[in-house]
């Protein structure tokens, strides 16, 4: 064995040897065995200095790995395949998040041509329902003016407060409740009558009260 | 010198697809790892089969490496996950837990090292590996022997251990390799002595 080439080994075994000598060296190394043996022996004397446990020249550990290594395929295929896999990897979620983005735009154009109801604004639909709650009817231009710009924010569609006389609803009432229960009509109609507005009291209201309190 | 140069020529010839240069990394970092997982395990066949298996997930990951760090720190980190995950995993298995503790410490400390050695014959050459290295250590001559140890046992770098020793590094250099050599001779004879005991007890 050269000399000078077992000085640049132990110079390398110590990370001390230049970069191209050592670049040169460790493509000898990786293929010359006795060279690799001698490179072994430096490590056992290093792990025996440090009084490592289990230091075995014959190293057994490295030919097992060696043997299961012959089984793996060669890291220039692996990097090769690690260095197409990001150019596949980074589209990949764009590409799915325009495909759901689409198959989501589709569905919505779907449902608005099959389903007239659905391509009023939700806040149109809404209208109707809020002017049920306030008890009075709209109208036609408020209703005209329901139009909304958007679907989050309904705007407050303007209610025009209609008086109806007490009366008159009591009549409307009581036309209509022929089929609800007596107590219930009974307590319905004593509610309109104690809401009357006291300032405009009907004509015969006084001669009520004092057949009453006769 | 930058540090880590010779691990990381030998690491971009691995990952150019040439697994003998994986090898000379096993050699120089297998009595270390299996030093270091000795850390948690206390079955010297079982640190054997963690580090053998940090070896080979290191080698699967080599792609990745780009080298920011020391490649031993790197097989580091990695035999250390594998140590910690092979206690957890050992620890969730009642049943071997159980035939271990069914060994006195003793007989359970006895059959690492049997494992450790696998042979007597295995056990006979770890020690006179051992006594042998000691020995032509002490033969060495003082200025190789300082050098030797300054750098095995002291982790000095050349430069170091040139400023130490008050001498040029070139001198460093080749008192190092010298000390190696004289070692290196002695170990051959015990190594080719061994393997021949070991065949004829066979």
């Amino acid at each position: 064995m050269n000399e000078e080439l077992d000085s640049q080994l132990s110079a390398m075994f110590d990370d001390e040897l230049p970069p191209a000598e050592c670049e040169l060296l460790a493509r000898r190394l990786s293929r010359d065995e006795q060279l690799k043996a001698r490179w072994g022996r430096y490590a056992v004397v290093g792990a025996v200095i440090r009084a490592e446990r289990g230091v075995r020249l014959n190293a057994p550990l490295a030919g097992r790995i060696s043997a299961v290594l012959l089984a793996e395929p060669s890291l220039e295929s692996l990097a090769g395949a690690a260095l197409r896999r990001p150019s596949v990897r980074w589209w990949q979620p764009l590409a799915a998040g325009g495909l759901a983005a689409s198959v989501a735009a589709v569905s919505i154009l779907w449902l608005r041509t099959q389903a007239p109801g659905l391509s009023a604004p939700v806040s149109a639909q809404l209208a109707p329902a809020a002017s049920m709650r306030s008890g009075a009817v709209l109208p036609a231009s408020a209703a005209g003016s329901a139009q909304v710009d958007s679907y989050v924010v309904p705007p407050t569609p303007q209610i025009v407060p209609v008086v109806v006389p007490s009366t008159e609803l009591a009549n409307y009432v009581v036309a209509h409740s022929m089929f609800s229960s007596p107590v219930a009509r009974r307590n319905l109609l004593s509610a309109f009558m104690t809401s009357e507005p006291a300032a405009t009291p009907p004509e015969e209201a006084p001669s009520d009260a004092k057949k009453a309190a006769r | 010198m930058s540090a880590d140069v010779s691990d990381l020529s030998l690491v971009r010839r691995v990952q150019r697809g040439d697994k003998g240069a994986f090898d000379a990394l096993v050699l120089k970092y297998q009595h270390k790892l299996v030093k270091l997982v000795m850390r948690y395990v206390r079955n010297p066949a079982e640190a054997e089969d963690i580090a053998q298996e940090a070896f080979i997930k290191a080698y699967r990951a080599l792609p990745q490496f780009r080298g920011d760090s020391a490649f031993y720190t790197w097989l580091y980190r990695i035999a250390i996950n594998t140590a910690k995950n092979a206690v957890v995993s050992r620890d969730r298995s009642p049943i071997e837990y159980d035939l271990d503790r069914h060994h006195s410490d003793e007989s359970y400390d006895m059959q690492g090292r049997m494992k450790d050695s696998e042979t007597p014959e295995g056990l006979v050459l770890t020690d006179e590996i051992r006594t042998t290295v000691n020995a032509a250590i002490d033969a060495l001559p003082e200025d190789l022997r300082t050098a030797i140890v300054l750098r095995e046992l002291e982790g000095l770098s050349y430069e170091e251990i040139a400023a130490a020793m008050d001498c040029p590094v070139g001198t460093v250099r080749s008192r190092i390799f010298r000390a190696r050599e004289a070692i290196d001779r002695r170990l051959r004879e015990v190594f080719e002595g061994g393997l021949g005991r070991a065949e004829e007890l066979g």
